[in-house]
């Protein structure tokens, strides 16, 4: 047992939290406001090596850990959870398939320009119709020639409107109910493929969600991942484990921005001629929070070690995402109603989070699909 | 004991449904939420139809009736739309002062107005984001050659860039504290808008007062009777904001309802899993709790003995299921209640909005043990 970072990536936090604050910091609020994502950073960071964190050296990726990966998550999502979102799904997602399935020559083509910031990649797997249900997607794929014909629509799509790639998950076999699946990766060029709108959302406003439309997009043989016909949503899972994991990096670092705005304002606040602080219901909030942050992080790095041995299940990764995004929900709750009408301004971030954290409990598995997974893997 | 509205009351409610359900279009709701704009026309139609201050006496345009009809009103339009109804809801803040306190000529010059959509009004107490904080009130009022001059602020006043004129709470050097009638075109009055998250359609405002000149005739009351004034309004406008509460989470419970129905995930309909149809039935709970702590509330102050240990009881009850029902409903639209074109997004938004002015659990809980343990108890 060993509860500390080693300095290597104690280094690796203090440089990305400098970078972050020096470069994500000053756009936050105008990008926020204008509902967009700045996409001048995907060169910025890329050029420091801040994508795509376990994309290997001989792909102009910096090889790290899922620890790491971690850090930098927790990091990012502290100044922002709009802009984090976007990384976070590009250097996950978007490329972790073509990592592990893609072919030598996508993952030149692919890997080197997201790990460099030259390309961004976004994910696509839901439907309109299918959310939780992966299994009951209705994009197909159908084999012509030496490749195949897209045809569907998807949503709720981060980087969709943004995206130089995205990896698709579509049916070549539609018989075969979730084992019929295949990855495609179509670039936006391709005929076929479209951006059908921009969505507007509650939170996370900074960054890009779009529904996206595939119709008669041809995609040749070799973008298909893997290269025989089935096992997609298989070639997914240890993907979806790491977007999990991470999750609690998303969580705890929105936590800790929360946290230390709310520790600030009742520091410094007076109350009916008193500090709030010696109000010991608010004492005892802050203290709870301070106690769900420590939980959550320590299960966040839990979960990144488990994985970065090879070892973490689904079960694990499922923990690691429930737990930490429902525990968030108390604490930019009581962050924004402590401060009353201040909490609702607009110009306050008390009300961001408490709109970007909501955002949470949703993506990547609702708090409802992880309770099932961790009731099977109970053997229930 | 009886739970079971009247004829009457039941007419009252249909017909607001029935308004609300013909005029709250879904897709102009979103609109003037999006661009912060108040339902001009659907507030004119409210008013020629006799549904605001429809609890004043005849003689200044009401219908005589009492808050508990107005709780029915405000329940029946939050529930067809949470901004358009809260907006209906809080255009005669502080006519419950003018209501009890105010002259007759008062009462005809203020209140007629508001209930024909001339005038709307709004109250001006607080400058702090504790909108019950008064420790530190500066804005005071000089009698000088048969006027009053108010110099000071005021913050968070709601509805403040709309209304015609404001229920004040000022120092008077002699009197103590008074209140007095501004009107909105005063020289001297600046109003600042101010942006917030929730309930866009009725902006805050800070109110900065320059040598504003006040006739007396716009001195409600007596000497030193502006604190009574402020406490009196406060129960008024706690029971109204429980009726908003109410029919927030009642607008929220149908359409998650409608949606459990007819979406379908794995082969299923929402409706036929047992998390979510438990989620249901507890909303179905909480709301019938809000309903009748709103009822109760109500009634006990038509029949003039309003208790603020009774009220805080509801605001806290009221306000923190609130939450628990919006909160759920939007889980069970998953990604779409997220999404800013889905209805439940704003409902989400408008329940945080509501839910501070209802009051912190932290104050709530203060003031329900101050009357539960008395007051030697808590201060030895």
């Amino acid at each position: 047992m060993f509860f500390e970072l080693d300095e290597e990536r104690r280094n690796f936090q203090k440089r990305v939290r400098a970078i972050y604050e020096k470069e994500v910091s000053p756009l936050v609020d105008e990008y926020e406001r204008k509902e967009t994502f700045p996409i001048q950073l995907y060169p910025v960071l890329g050029a420091k090596r801040l994508l795509c964190f376990r994309c290997p050296k001989e792909y102009d990726g910096p090889e790290l850990d899922k620890i790491s990966e971690c850090i930098s998550n927790e990091e990012i999502h502290r100044i922002c959870a709009g802009i984090g979102v976007s990384f976070m799904v590009h250097g996950g997602l978007a490329t972790d398939p073509i990592l592990r399935f893609g072919s030598e020559e996508l993952k030149q083509r692919y890997l080197k320009p997201a790990a460099r910031g030259e390309k961004i990649g976004a994910f696509a797997l839901t439907e309109p119709n299918a959310g939780s249900d992966a299994t009951g997607i209705r994009t197909a794929a159908v084999k012509q020639g030496e490749g195949y014909r897209i045809n569907g629509s998807k949503t709720f799509i981060t980087n969709g409107g943004i995206c130089d790639f995205v990896t698709v998950a579509a049916y070549t076999d539609p018989t075969k109910r979730g084992i019929g699946i295949n990855l495609f990766v179509v670039n936006k060029e391709d005929p076929g493929f479209s951006v059908m709108k921009k969505l507007r959302k509650l939170g996370q406003h900074s960054a890009d969600t779009a529904e996206l439309a595939f119709d008669d997009c041809y995609v040749p043989q070799e973008r298909m991942l893997g290269g025989k016909e089935g096992g997609g949503l298989e070639q997914l899972e240890e993907t979806l484990k790491s977007g999990r994991i991470t999750y609690g990096a998303r969580s705890t670092g929105m936590a800790q921005a929360t946290f230390e705005a709310i520790l600030a304002y009742v520091q410094k606040s007076q109350r009916r001629g008193e500090p709030v602080k010696r109000s010991q219901a608010i004492r005892f909030v802050l203290a709870e929070m301070a106690m769900s942050i420590e939980a959550m992080r320590y299960m966040t790095y839990r979960g990144a070690w488990l994985f970065d041995q090879g070892i973490a299940s689904m079960k694990d990764a499922s923990i690691v995402k429930l737990f930490t995004t429902e525990s968030i929900q108390r604490i930019v709750q009581k962050a924004f109603t402590i401060q009353k009408n201040l909490g609702l301004m607009m110009e306050n971030p008390a009300q961001r989070f408490l709109r970007d954290a909501r955002g949470l409990k949703i993506p990547e598995g609702t708090s409802e699909i992880h309770h099932m997974v961790i009731a099977r893997d109970l053997g229930l | 004991m009886n739970f079971e509205l009247s004829d009457e009351q039941k007419d009252i409610q249909k017909a607001a449904a029935e308004f609300a359900q013909g005029e709250f279009d879904s897709d102009l709701a979103l609109e003037l939420d999006q661009a912060g704009q108040f339902p001009e026309t659907i507030w004119k139609k409210a008013c020629g139809l006799g549904f605001i201050g429809l609890h004043y006496p005849e003689e200044f345009g009401g219908q005589g009736l009492g808050l508990l009809e107005n709780v029915l009103v405000i329940e029946a339009f939050c529930r067809v739309d949470s901004g358009i109804g809260s907006s209906l809801s809080t255009v005669d803040l502080g006519s419950e002062v003018i209501l009890k306190f105010g002259s007759h000529e008062q009462k005809k010059r203020l209140l007629i107005p508001l209930t024909k959509g001339e005038k709307r009004l709004s109250i001006a107490f607080a400058e702090t984001e504790d909108g019950k904080d008064f420790t530190s009130i500066s804005t005071f009022a000089e009698m000088r050659e048969g006027e009053f001059i108010i110099q000071g602020k005021k913050r968070f006043v709601l509805n403040g860039p709309l209304a015609n004129a404001f229920i004040m709470l000022c120092r008077e050097l002699k009197e103590g504290w008074i209140t007095l009638v501004v009107e909105r075109e005063k020289d001297g009055l600046e109003v600042l808008p101010i942006e917030k998250m929730g309930l866009k359609m009725i902006p805050f405002a800070d109110l900065n007062l320059n040598g504003v000149r006040v006739s007396q005739t716009n001195r409600v009351g007596s000497d030193g009777d502006g604190m009574m004034h402020v406490n009196y309004c406060h129960q008024a406008l706690g029971v109204r904001s429980a009726a908003q509460a109410l029919g927030v989470a009642q607008g929220a419970y149908d359409r998650a309802i409608q949606y459990a129905k007819q979406r379908e995930q794995f082969g299923k309909k929402l409706s036929q899993f047992q998390v979510i149809q438990h989620k249901l039935a507890d909303m179905a709970a909480n709301i019938e709790v809000c309903r009748l702590l709103t009822y109760k509330c109500a009634t006990e102050y038509d029949q003039g003995r309003s208790d603020l240990r009774s009220l805080s009881i509801a605001q806290l009850e009221v306000g923190r299921r609130l939450i628990g029902v919006v909160d759920e409903a939007l889980q069970i639209f998953g990604g779409y209640g997220y999404i800013a074109e889905q209805t439940i997004e704003h409902y989400f938004r408008d329940a945080w909005a509501i839910a501070v002015e209802l009051g912190t659990e932290e104050d709530l809980k203060d003031s329900i043990a101050d009357r539960v343990l008395g007051s030697e108890a808590i201060r030895k």
